[in-house]
Parts: C-alpha cells; structure tokens; sequence
C-alpha cells in the first residue's frame, strides 16, 4: 500500500467545486511552514465536547448550539447544505446507524440559518435496499416531517472527478454523486464505533459512504481492496468535509460497526476539521488516535492534525467524558493509557 | 395485457425515455444501463417495438470492445450491471450482442483466483464462508457477493445457458456456501468472527430466484430456509423491489407463493396514481414484468445439477 503524499499543487488542480478539499497546507497545524517557525502562532483547530445527556430535544439541540458556537462553523446561510449520516444498517435493538432525533435537531439547527436547501444523503454498505433503511431508521419518516430531501447516493446521478494522490490507482478517477459534489457545505454525522476492520469508525471512516455502490458495489468492496486507510485518506483529501458532528450520546462498542454493543458516553463532538474531531473522538474513546492506521496516514499527507497540542478542545474536559469502548482484541493496541 | 393498471405503467415508462434513448433510475436523471435494460424488457413484453428499439441503442452504446457492458456509456469496463443487458439483448433478438456478453460474462474475473492460501484461511475463519469458491462481484477482480452472482445467474438461465455449466455451478455453490445458517442470505458474510450475521430480504429473494431458476429444488436445506425466511421477512414491512423479487424468486418453487397470498395485490397497490412505482423508473418495469407475469423475466425451472 502507498501512501503517497498529496500535495497542494494537486489540491490545487480541483479547485472550483466548493465541496472539494482544498485544504491550504501552509495554515494547517504541523506544517513545516508553521511548526518550523516558533515566531509564527500555531492555528488552533477548535473540536467542542458538547454534554447532551440524551436524545430529548432540548439536550440535542442546547448541544448542538454550544458546540456550534465554539467549533468554527461553516457559513450555511444561503447554502446548499448535505447532512451525511451514518447508516451502514439498521437494527432494532443495536445503535448501528446515526440516531434519527439528532439528525432533526441538527436540521432545526441549521434551518436557524437560512440555507438554500437541507438534502440528507446516504449511500448505504452492506444492504442496498434503501427504501426499506430509510424506512427502519426513522430517516424517511424525518425527511417527510421536515420537508427536505433523502437521497441514496448510491444510485444517484455521478460526477468523475480526478483523486487528490497523484499515486492513486484504484481511486484514481473518483466517481461522486452529484449530491455530494454539488454541495456548498458537506457536513459528516457518524456514530462514534469501534470497527472489526478500521479500529473505530468516526467522520472519515463515515464518507466510505459518499461513494456509490452502483460503481464500487455493496460492501463498497473497491475500497477494501485499495486499503481502507488509504481509501479514507484519497476520499477525505479529495472531497472535503466542511463540518463534523459525532453522536456520542450513544455510541457502540465491541464488535462494531454492526455487531457490538451500546455504549453511553453522552456528548457531541464537533468542528471542522474531520481529522481533529476524529481524534478527539478517538480519546474519549480511550484510544490513541496515532495508533489508527488511517489517522495518522491522514496527519502524515496533512489532512489536519491529531496531535493534541494543535486541537482546542472547548466544552467539557476530555477526561471527564472518557468512556473507554470494549475493542476488538485485534485493535487492543489502539487503547491509550490512562493519566 | 390489458390491465389497465399496466398500461398505466407502461406510459410512465415511455413518458420518461431519455433523448438518448435510456432512463435513469427516476426521471430526468442520467441513463444507466440497469433502469434501461428494464424498461426495454417492459416495452417488448407490451410490444412497444420503437420505444425499446431507442433503449436497446442506448444499450449498445455501453458496450465495449471486449463485448462487456458498463454502467453508462463512459465506463471504461464492464460492470454488474451487464446482467440486466444480457435479459435485453436476449429479448430485443439482439444475438451478436447477447453473444459476446455471454462471452464476457462466463469469463469473468472476480477475486477468488487472486486470494492466496493463507488470505482463504482468514476469510474462512473470520467470515467462515469459502474464497475459493468462483462467482460474480460488482466489479471486475474484486470479490463475489450474492447479488451480483444470483442475478448473473438469472440472467444466464433465462437466454439459455444450461444450469450445469461450471460457472453457474460454481455460482450456485457460492450461493449455497453464502447461506445464513439461520435462514436466507444477505450480502454475503454469512458470519463476523463468532457472529452470524443477518439475512436481508433482498438478498434472499435474489439468491432464490437464482436457485429456483437453476432447479435447485426446495428439498435442498439452504433453499427451505431461504423460503423460511422470506415467509418471515413478507409478514413485515418490505420495499417495493423487494417485494418484486420476493415474488419472483416464490414463482421459481411450486406452491411457494400460494402459501403466501396476496403478495401480488400488495405489490400492485404500491402503484401510484402516475403509474409508477416508487417514481423509479428501474422500479416501476420490474413490478410491471412481475406481476405481468412476463416470461421475459420469469425462472425457467431446470433439473437440479
């Protein structure tokens, strides 16, 4: 597996489709440009652990507006704003997917700041049958009560669009549903999971789902067979994530992301760079974010930072809110040490 | 066929061709070969010979050179969609085309050459499932699922190739391998390390619609518990393609959908007042083809292999 460096000229290269990464290297964290200069304020990236103790709808949305304030949100007046969940299958008795009363919170949320238009979209991995997840999850009955609209990404119009890595080969021309590549602002809602295969799941493993199953198949098997770390890592580099939420209020811990169990941890993690707020998620996790594979390939190609030093953590004090999730045996090594 | 219902239907259909001649999933969306092959096969059943001749040009236009079908005209290889191509081919009387399909479809590269000794190992011990075992996937080179090879299957069978033939033996027991052991089939990970993963509705409709029109008979335990399953799944909520497939695939075994009646009628009320089902053009033909009854689409029950 390469991991070939992504470089701004690349980046460069899809500029003009507003939801594409163009991430500016030289004011990320941990870039020879900043780190090297100790004259030079570092950038803080801004992650806010949010309490929200429940599902209710005054917690989710009193969380949803301190988180918000403190996270650097995007700008969504006026904008075209698609809310990515997270819904690889739906369970009745197993968190698996995004808790529907979040995502309408975060609808209400947002609908505060007068967007163009709110489209929650989902390409599901394993079952194809949308119609029926959508219905199971709660997410057609939401979409119908709020007036906006569900799209299966997997089945939606696409758009080629060339990989960020130079070296890309499986990737190498991405095709994107036009929902995601037309969107103004891009805004990723997982369910904080330990995951069989990744480790634990979170913004970045969420958008595996942007990509369509009618060309990468269903369980997205292209992208196993290119590596998931660097699937995740050409995928986030090459379409941007403006803004990420965590549902941590319940998240799932063990055999994940399908068979394990609930775990209460009972905050939203948010901000907008998806590889911070990952990494915080991973803390509170109690796992170290350099130990996952795919974190720290994306800290190496600058997809942000996980290093604590370059995250302001606003809201409640990491450790307070650390809930250690049972791992897989074989990601025992991800669990950071305590103190 | 003069329900008007169907008509009804058809109209949807050919109110929504594309000037390129294809349908997209729902209207006004790009063409694809999966919706197109669908509406071609619902017009020809109907008689629609101009509207299905425009499709079937689409479809030509998706072929490459090696006779393999894509997705879309500007896929550069051939893609799962290509069952859906074969069934059209086969009806539109297009016999060159079908032809080389067929050609490209039975020789079709999936992962399980790629996998080495120890890579089976893993996948049989982790998902306990047999990567050696020969099927189709979505994409060329990666790994079998039950989808692709249940509708692959169907397809083959349905323009002729014999249910003995070693890929579709192969394929039928990749689905038998695939199997839940509780019952029925899902994408194709019968288990997660020591968890068995659950069957989905879909998928089992699938891979019984492959295996009734392979003739593997309903005595063979895998097939009784994929009919099980669906029995179970069909008493709750199921989406409309899912319910057409479910038909489908009972049609394929003998008093299997007698036993569940009114499938057909719940079906046909999910038509809406423009015709379609769902809005989805793909939809909307496969309800049309199934409960026209239309042989175009339906199993043909062969001897067991």
């Amino acid at each position: 597996m390469s991991s070939a460096p992504m470089t701004r000229r690349t980046f460069v290269r899809l500029a003009g489709a507003s939801v594409f990464a163009a991430y500016p290297a030289a004011v990320l964290p941990g870039t020879p440009g900043q780190s090297d200069n100790p004259t030079v304020p570092r950038a803080l990236l801004r992650v806010a652990l949010a309490p929200c103790p429940d599902y209710g709808p005054d917690s989710l949305a009193g969380a949803l507006r301190t988180g918000w304030r403190t996270s650097q949100p995007p700008d969504v007046g006026g904008k075209r704003v698609v809310i990515k969940p997270n819904m690889v299958d739906v369970s009745a008795d197993r968190p698996i997917h995004t808790d529907p009363r979040l995502i309408d919170a975060l609808i209400l949320h947002l609908s505060g700041f007068g967007p163009r238009e709110i489209v929650l979209a989902e390409g599901t991995s394993h079952n194809r049958d949308a119609e029926w997840l959508f219905r199971r999850s709660g997410y057609e009955a939401l979409a119908k009560r709020r007036g906006i609209r569900l799209v299966d990404l997997n089945y939606d119009d696409i758009r080629p669009v060339a990989c960020v890595n130079p070296r890309a080969t499986l990737l190498k021309e991405m095709s994107l549903p036009e929902t995601i590549a037309s969107a103004d602002v891009l805004i990723s809602v997982p369910k904080m999971k330990t995951h069989k295969l990744a480790g634990i799941t979170l913004s970045m493993k969420n958008m595996f789902g942007i990509l369509p199953g009618m060309v990468y198949g269903w369980p997205k098997n292209t992208l196993h067979w290119n590596g998931i770390p660097l699937s995740i890592c050409e995928i986030n580099g090459t379409v941007k994530t403006h803004y990420s939420i965590v549902d941590a209020v319940v998240g799932m811990e063990g055999h994940g992301p399908i068979m394990g169990s609930a775990k209460k941890v009972g905050v939203l993690i948010m901000g907008a760079n998806a590889l911070a707020v990952d990494a915080t998620a991973a803390r509170v996790m109690g796992v170290e974010p350099s130990r996952v594979d795919y974190l720290a390939m994306a800290h190496k190609i600058k997809l942000g930072s996980l290093r604590a030093e370059d995250i302001a953590v606003d809201g409640e004090r990491l450790e307070r809110v650390r809930t250690d999730f049972a791992l897989d045996p074989e990601y025992a090594h991800l669990r950071a040490p305590r103190g | 066929m003069t329900d008007p219902r169907l008509s009804r239907a058809l109209d949807f259909i050919k109110a929504h061709q594309n000037p390129d001649g294809g349908w997209g999933y729902e209207p006004g969306r790009r063409s694809l070969v999966e919706p197109t092959s669908f509406c071609v096969l619902a017009l020809l059943a109907r008689g629609e010979s101009a509207a299905a001749g425009r499709g079937s040009g689409f479809l030509r236009s998706c072929v490459k050179s090696s006779g393999a079908v894509g997705i879309d005209p500007k896929d550069p290889e051939g893609s799962w969609m290509s069952y859906a191509a074969l069934l059209a081919f086969h009806a539109a009387g297009a016999a060159e085309d079908e032809r080389r399909l067929k050609g490209w479809i039975l020789s079709f590269e999936d992962a399980s050459g790629r996998f080495t000794k120890d890579e089976i190992a893993i996948v049989a011990s982790r998902y306990r499932y047999d990567a050696s075992i020969q099927g189709w996937a979505w994409t060329p080179r990666t790994t079998a699922w039950v989808e692709p090879t249940a509708l692959v299957i169907l397809a083959l069978i349905r323009t002729g190739v014999a249910s003995t033939e070693k890929r579709i033996k192969s394929g039928i027991d990749l689905l038998i391998d695939r199997k839940v052991p509780s019952g029925g089939w899902n994408f194709g990970n019968p288990y997660s390390k020591s968890y068995e993963l659950e069957a989905s509705t879909m998928s089992t409709a699938l891979a019984l619609a492959a295996l009734g029109a392979a003739g593997v008979p309903k005595s063979r335990p895998a097939v009784a518990a994929g009919l099980g399953f669906l029995e179970r799944a069909l008493a709750g909520d199921v989406s409309t393609a899912s319910l057409a497939w479910c038909l489908l695939a009972l049609r394929g075994y003998p008093g299997a959908e007698a036993a569940i009646p009114g499938l057909a009628g719940r079906l046909a009320r999910l038509q809406t007042e423009d015709g379609a089902f769902r809005g989805n053009l793909f939809e909307t033909a496969l309800a049309f083809l199934v409960l026209s009854d239309a042989p175009i689409l339906g199993p043909s029950p062969r001897e067991a292999p």
